[in-house]
């Protein structure tokens, strides 16, 4: 750019550019909405007329592809759901449908079909093939008319780039003058595709682009626009850096999530949606009209889940740690092949570790009881009562949980400086006082932020508990996120309720998070 | 601030001019790919010799029509019904899909599908046999064509039983000799409804009533329920059976007998000789033991491109030379009975067996309502079998569930 040019010319154009760009994806838009919706009411109304006429008895008009009248259906004595039908035309009556009937046939059937369940119509066929059908009551039958699908007319380029070429002209004289006319010329240059616009999409198309091109003008004359490009040129290495993963955030998260909390307001039926408000929330937290103890109520679920999640995290930890000092005791040999031996039950696929349990557990065959026949004791039928279902799906799950705790504990306990142990025995501190005064308060740090991930793990450890108790017996070992799972797969893709399900455990970890951190922010003060 | 070092003029300029085409070839990449491609597009969901048979089928199919070909798309069983189901509508699904008659109802219901009556004629039908034809059947109108079908079915041990039971009485007469050798005389997955449906409908009971709605708790249901639990308390089945034990305890010879389906072949060792016959008629009744029967068709997106065309691959991969070819590669129990002419498909036993017991199968109901039954029906079948409750009342609290489950949140239903 030279020096010559007012250097506002260029800005002004640019600001012109945000305010056309607007106006042209609405300007399109709404062009093609009139074009779509003109051709189809000229379709439907040949093809009403074209049923009229043969519905009279005259010959079908040209435009029709087929038409006729079609006969009643014969149901064959065999087969009661083959019904052919005839249909009456211009060259006289032939059978409608058969293993090599022609397409378009097909279309004049269904039309009958149609008809006889619901009555006289005239619409666009349901394929998507642009077909538009009409069918009405004729003599000895169905008068049924067919119009071939026809192309749209092609986009007003030539009005559309006149417009674009006009207002960039208007803009940038507005600019070349200075002073009122600059804004002037860009609210007018930028609004100009509201005049063919108000042609297809009438009077809301006009007043939004007019009105867009008016708060460009606004944001223009207060530099608004030239600071967010300015901005935007100054970062645009750290935004080019931040856009992938933004975008991925977005499009992988963010908007799952965002889905996820509108299906919640939503039921889904057989394949029908349907907006109902905070019904799935209200009939979710009522308990669905069911007594506490009622394993399908969402406060037993919830109290399940709850002493689920403390059992289990109470044995990782207390499992986790004490493996861990276990492991720093200096008379242990071999401590690395221990170590990896124990950290294996985290390193197997967990639905693996599930289903070699669930088998362990197996009544008549499983491991558990031929080691309780063994010894001489009765075996347990495990999945049979609450008590032993859910002590089945925590011994697998704290089998499965216990090794990242120890990790953990391990490289905690790796920072506590040996010298105040031995300042400890020196004071004459037993092992007791010692763990509690040293080791736990330089666990806390490491442990803290574990305990809330493992919460939160085993809040939603689906694969356990679907897999080993899958809920058994009647429903009463599930937790909130297989009963969610439930919700969506097995009670007739009822997705809303599923969503509103999700909606709450992420209200109830969202909770728990904060809460967990603000005491652990607490402790850290005091 | 961060600056990039200065270009030429014509260098940007041939820069941006990379950018733009570069751009355009993106677009115009995506606008190509939208575009459908010519012939029929096919989804499966099929693995192992199935597949094979299938992709032999179609090679025969393009090598005879280059200009229609069929293309296969293979589509991982867990996803599929919902890509059906949320592809179609859009235009974006395929032409013809091979799968399990159940979700036949919501297809239906919801326009993915297209009937297909007014192509099939008599003689067409005719080759299909009637229970699987039926099941492709919904609301009066034919919605696919039956490719194989799979029911459960008797299956011994030879070296252990040299006539297998005709009656429930016999079954259980078996049980002192199977006990003596440590073994039980019969296993199958028994708190299942899948499983279970054979006694259900040899007591006479079902799961829908004739309008279709969910019609659970009646006395055959309970007749049969308390049937499922004096098999385990007389020592006839081992209870909390699973697929995987049943194998591993007709191999090794634990049990004398398991009821299982056509997939249940794979499963027998090497060396155990067996063989496969019809279940036996419930003794308190007088009724066929009758059990479920799925049925797998061929079914024609409601969207399909070329729907002449398309009915012109089903009918080729429903025909008899098909069925044959896939019965024999792959082993399915095939729909169409003209294929049992052939004489390799008429000596086999296993073909056989099934056969005979498709004649006593009931297609499961291919309704939304049916799909909410499976889980609570198992836990109540669960429940009755470990505890002490009542079958009367496990099938009460069964219905009063299931009718949660039939209800809107706004109360409409």
């Amino acid at each position: 750019m030279t020096r010559a040019t007012p250097p506002h010319t260029g800005a002004q154009l640019r600001d012109w550019t945000v305010a056309s760009l607007f106006a042209l994806v609405v300007a399109l838009a709404v062009f093609v909405g009139h074009r779509n919706h003109a051709l189809r009411a000229r379709q439907l109304e040949l093809a009403d007329r074209a049923a009229a006429e043969i519905a009279l008895g005259r010959p079908p008009i040209a435009e029709a592809e087929a038409a006729g009248i079609v006969g009643a259906p014969h149901p064959s004595a065999t087969h009661p759901f083959l019904h052919p039908r005839t249909v009456t035309g211009p060259t006289g009556t032939r059978p409608l449908g058969g293993p090599s009937a022609p397409a378009v046939d097909k279309l004049l059937y269904d039309a009958a079909e149609r008809y006889d369940a619901r009555g006289p119509f005239v619409e666009l066929a349901s394929d998507g093939s642009g077909h538009a059908i009409a069918a009405r009551p004729g003599t000895g039958g169905v008068a049924v008319a067919v119009i071939a699908p026809e192309s749209p007319e092609g986009m007003p380029w030539l009005i559309i780039l006149g417009a674009l070429g006009l207002g960039a002209v208007i803009a940038a004289a507005g600019a070349l003058i200075g002073g009122a006319a600059r804004p002037l010329g860009l609210a007018i240059g930028g609004a100009l595709l509201a005049i063919p616009a108000n042609g297809w999409g009438g009077m809301g198309a006009t007043i939004s682009i007019v009105c867009a091109s008016l708060a460009v003008t606004i944001a223009s004359g207060r530099g608004t626009l030239a600071r967010a490009f300015a901005g935007f040129r100054t970062h645009r290495v750290a935004i080019a850096f931040l856009a992938p993963a933004s975008l991925a955030m977005f499009v992988l998260v963010a908007t799952p999530f965002c889905v996820g909390l509108v299906l919640g307001f939503f039921d889904h039926q057989h394949g029908q949606w349907s907006f109902v408000g905070l019904s799935n929330f209200g009939e979710i937290l009522s308990g669905g009209g069911r007594a506490f103890d009622d394993p399908l109520n969402f406060w037993f679920i919830l109290g399940v889940t709850v002493v689920w999640t403390a059992a289990n995290v109470f044995l990782h930890v207390t499992i986790g740690v004490a493996l861990a000092m276990l492991l720093r005791q200096a008379w242990l040999p071999g401590k690395g092949v221990w170590r990896m031996l124990l950290i294996l039950p985290w390193a197997i696929p967990n639905y693996i570790t599930a289903l070699i349990w669930k088998g362990m557990f197996q009544g008549e065959y499983g491991a558990i009881n031929a080691l309780l026949h063994a010894a001489g004791l009765d075996g347990v039928s495990w999945f049979s009562s609450w008590a032993t279902a859910f002590s089945a799906n925590v011994v697998t799950n704290t089998w499965l949980g216990f090794p990242f705790m120890m990790v953990v504990a391990i490289g905690a306990l790796e920072s506590v400086p040996r010298d105040f142990y031995e300042a400890a025995v020196v004071d004459g501190a037993t092992p007791w006082q010692r763990f509690i005064h040293i080791t736990l308060p330089h666990l806390k740090p490491a442990l803290g932020p574990a305990v809330v991930l493992g919460s939160i793990w085993t809040f939603n450890m689906f694969n356990v508990i679907y897999l080993v108790s899958a809920g058994k017996p009647g429903g009463s070992t599930d937790i909130l996120v297989t009963d969610a799972y439930r919700w969506a797969f097995e009670r007739g893709e009822r997705y809303g309720m599923a969503a509103a399900y999700g909606a709450i455990i992420f209200l109830v970890l969202l909770l728990w998070t904060v809460f967990g951190s603000r005491i652990g922010r607490r402790e850290d003060k005091s | 601030m961060i600056r990039a070092p200065a270009i030429g003029t014509s260098a940007a300029g041939g820069r941006w001019l990379a950018r733009l085409i570069a751009v355009l070839a993106i677009v115009l990449g995506l606008i190509g790919c939208g575009s459908s491609p010519d012939g029929i597009v096919l989804w499966h969901a099929y693995s192992g010799a199935e597949r094979e048979a299938l992709e032999t089928l179609a090679a025969e199919w393009n090598s005879a029509h280059p200009d229609a070909p069929l293309t296969l798309v293979a589509v991982p069983y867990d996803a599929f019904a919902d890509k059906i189901t949320s592809a179609v509508p859009n235009g974006n699904g395929p032409d013809l899909f091979v799968y399990s008659h159940d979700r036949i109802g919501d297809w239906a219901a919801a326009g993915v599908i297209e009937p297909i009556a007014f192509w099939v004629d008599d003689p067409t039908a005719d080759r299909f046999q009637p229970a699987a034809l039926s099941a492709m059947v919904y609301d009066g109108e034919l919605w696919g064509l039956p490719l194989a079908v799979k029911c459960l079915a008797l299956f011994y041990r030879t070296d252990r039983v040299t006539a297998p039971p005709r009656t429930t009485d016999e079954l259980f007469a078996m049980v002192p000799a199977s006990r003596a050798r440590g073994a039980y005389p019969l296993a199958y997955v028994s708190a299942d409804l899948y499983g279970h449906a054979p006694w259900l409908s040899g007591f006479g009971g079902s799961v829908l009533d004739e309008h279709g709605a969910v019609k659970v708790a009646t006395a055959e249901a309970a007749a049969a329920l308390a049937f499922s639990k004096k098999l385990i308390t007389s020592g006839v089945i081992p209870a909390e059976s699973t697929g995987p034990l049943v194998g591993t305890l007709f191999n090794e010879g634990k049990i004398d007998m398991a009821i299982q389906g056509p997939w249940f072949v794979g499963d027998i060792a090497p060396g155990v000789p067996w063989a496969v016959t019809t279940l036996p008629i419930v003794s308190e009744t007088g009724r066929p033991a009758s059990p479920f029967l799925s049925a797998e068709g061929v079914l024609m997106s409601a969207r399909a491109h070329d729907k002449q065309g398309a009915f012109a691959v089903m009918q080729f991969l429903a025909s008899d030379h098909a069925a044959v070819l896939r019965a024999t590669r792959a082993h399915q129990i095939v729909a169409n009975v003209h294929a049992y002419d052939d004489a390799t498909l008429a000596a086999d036993p296993v073909q056989r067996g099934f056969r005979a017991q498709l004649a006593h199968a009931i297609p499961i109901p291919a309704t939304p309502a049916m799909r909410t039954v499976w889980t609570p029906y198992a836990s109540a079948l669960a429940k009755v079998q470990t505890s002490d409750t009542a079958p009367a009342d496990a099938l009460y609290d069964l219905e009063s569930e299931l009718r949660r489950y039939a209800q809107t949140p706004d109360g409409a239903r």
